[in-house]
């Protein structure tokens, strides 16, 4: 135990500071191929035609990897928890969003390779894009995918992220006020310094060693055997060191194109992404849109909440179903509301595909939850440290998708905050703790929502 | 072109409009330098040239052919390394590592040119050097001690003075 509470050398720390840390663009194997993609110029387009023979015949061309070599080319991110496959590994017929890889030169230099990609034959025949998800989810919004721009990805015919709790009707009819809002969050770019990179090995034993940047190595050696459709033990993926992550090297960037581009040349493949293409077309954090209508009384007690959530997952669906999953979860944040109904889509737009970055799916709902609450605090007239206080999360208090609080640390972070804000609280607020809820803190509304078993679950 | 790179003299035949970078990088194996753009904007590929830090990307190598380059390898090594480098340790300076080679390089620098331990100075000298992974604080910190000192303890275990203990015990 001597580890807790103590200050431990970082155990990569001498090789950062002294250059001696290997980055996979630092790794080097004799005979190596550098690749580079052609990508859609269009947010949304159809492919009419395109010819890789001219390109491909250009010298120092070893190899042009299209759809035609993706043994799967369809590819679900979530296809192990039901949600179906949707996105192409390579653009066949459509490209989807700016960015699109349609296909991977590999030749002996990089300069070559672009010259190449550049001079690969395509005809484009442009569709209108949505780019705001608010509009992809009209009726009449043209479609990105043929099912719709949303579409069945939760149990059976479930086009929708849902939760119901309580009796929601019953809040909207007993309460003094009825307060809205609508909150949005735009894309971020997780942006790390070390953009996007991978080397494949062809070993002699047919297998393949890729050195990788993912922040997932068993996720990555999944995608990449799925898309080969090899067993796992026929690839090797090499990790550890990520030049900063932050969530957008979940997904596979470049493993299973170079996976594939060296199996055909039987030649090692370096690819890796400028700085450009990485804020162009590696997948960001998503924007939401999000609609909150919250029931509440007079003196500050919020009844029930209904809420519309669009997730804008780009493009293709990746990791949004679990983010939004994670989203509604946490719909009510800190705070105890007993009475909910919540509808959630994971909508498609023609922007890159969004994907993972620190709690996403919840930190767009904290920042739409907090400002809603000091709107309401505001609308009533109220302090907004009380409300927050009032309906904050208690012992034995349950969760939008009914799990119990057992240690729900809201009461200490509001005091702190007003503590680190120098504000005073009433007495009866300062001496508040996280405990289970009785007398004031009890009111009628908020006693069938208890949890009174002991245990955790 | 001939560059002396960390002491050691070195042929260089890639073309003369090549980067610095790639040079050092490709045909030379000296990768510490680390390209995060290869346009200028993020600083870890800074290298000193004749003692002076440079952005090697932006530099074709005809320019600075003769130079004497030092990269991060060349200020101390994992068994003797410069105050600098133990600084970032100590102070945990370094999270990913990737804009690590380009911020030892600027700091060092910075000292050697009489920086003083002022915290806006020392910004204002790594002003062009990006960390996606620190928040900078720490890196702030572990300069401003290596203008002080030389040695820094970078094993040891020891209680956490900063360890906050948040929330109730009910
Ligand atoms: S690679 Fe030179 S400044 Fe970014
Ligand atoms: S330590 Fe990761 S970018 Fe600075």
């Amino acid at each position: 135990m001597k580890a807790v509470g103590a200050r431990l050398p970082r155990y990569d720390g001498m090789g950062h500071v002294t250059g001696h840390t290997r980055f996979v663009d630092d790794v080097r194997v004799p005979g190596m191929l550098w690749a580079k993609a052609l990508r859609s110029p269009h947010h949304h387009a159809a492919i009419v035609h395109m010819d890789t023979s001219k390109a491909a015949a250009m010298p120092g061309v070893h190899t042009i990897v299209t759809w035609e070599d993706v043994p799967l080319l369809e590819y679900g991110h979530l296809s192990g928890l039901g949600i179906p496959a949707d996105e192409p590994l390579l653009a066949r017929d459509v490209v989807r969003y700016k960015g699109q890889p349609i296909a991977l030169v590999a030749a002996d230099d990089e300069e070559t390779a672009s010259a190449a990609a550049a001079a690969i034959e395509i005809e484009y025949e442009e569709r209108p894009a949505l780019l705001d998800v608010r509009l992809a989810f009209d009726e009449d919004a043209p479609k990105i995918h043929h099912w719709g721009n949303w579409y069945p990805h939760f149990e059976e015919e479930m086009d929708v992220r849902q939760i119901r709790k309580g009796n929601i009707d019953q809040a909207f009819e007993d309460a003094d006020k009825i307060i809205s809002g609508v909150y949005r969050s735009s894309a971020i770019e997780q942006a790390p310094v070390e953009t996007q990179v991978g080397l494949a090995v062809p070993e002699p034993d047919g297998r393949l060693t890729i050195y990788s940047c993912t922040q997932a190595l068993y996720f990555s050696l999944g995608v990449v055997a799925a898309h080969l459709e090899v067993p796992l033990n026929k690839v090797k993926i090499v990790g550890g060191t990520v030049g900063g992550g932050f969530g957008g090297k979940v997904d596979t960037a470049t493993d299973t194109v170079i996976a594939l581009a060296a199996q055909k040349t039987g030649r090692p493949v370096k690819w890796r992404w400028t700085r450009e293409e990485e804020f162009l077309a590696s997948s960001t954090r998503g924007p939401w849109h999000m609609e909150i209508i919250d029931a509440v009384t007079n003196d500050g007690w919020i009844l029930g909440r209904k809420m519309l959530t669009l997730h804008d997952s780009g493009a293709y669906a990746r990791f949004s179903p679990y983010g939004l999953t994670k989203h509604s979860f946490h719909h009510t944040g800190a705070y105890t509301i007993p009475n909910l109904h919540f509808d959630g889509y994971v909508v498609f737009t023609n922007r890159v595909p969004s994907t993972a970055m620190r709690g996403f799916g919840v930190t767009s709902i904290s920042f739409a939850g907090e400002t809603h609450m000091t709107r309401v605090a505001n609308e009533l007239g109220m302090d907004p440290y009380e409300i927050r206080l009032k309906n904050a999360n208690r012992v034995g208090d349950t969760s939008p998708n009914r799990i119990r609080y057992t240690d729900p640390s809201t009461v200490d972070v509001v005091k702190a905050i007003a503590n680190a804000e120098g504000r005073d609280l009433e007495p009866a607020l300062a001496g508040m703790t996280r405990a289970t809820r009785s007398g004031e803190m009890l009111p009628p509304h908020l006693v069938d929502q208890l949890d009174t078993s002991e245990g955790s679950h | 072109m001939k560059l002396e790179v960390n002491g050691v003299n070195r042929e260089v035949r890639s073309e003369p409009l090549t980067p610095l970078l790639d040079v050092l990088r490709e045909e030379l194996d000296v990768t510490s330098p680390k390209a995060g753009c290869h346009a200028g904007g993020c600083g870890a590929c800074t290298v000193m040239v004749d003692g002076k830090p440079r952005r090697s990307c932006l530099i074709p190598v005809a320019a600075v052919d003769g130079a004497s380059i030092t990269t991060v390898e060349g200020l101390g090594t994992p068994k003797d390394p410069s105050a600098v480098q133990q600084s970032f340790i100590h102070h945990y300076a370094a999270q990913c590592g990737f804009c690590t080679p380009g911020m030892v390089v600027a700091a060092t620098a910075y000292i050697d040119g009489g920086g003083s331990d002022d915290k806006d100075e020392i910004a204002k000298a790594i002003s062009g050097h990006v960390c996606r992974c620190t928040g900078y604080t720490k890196i702030l910190d572990a300069i401003a001690a290596a203008t002080k000192q030389t040695e820094f303890d970078i094993t040891i275990i020891a209680p956490d003075p900063t360890t906050v203990t948040i929330g109730g015990s009910e």
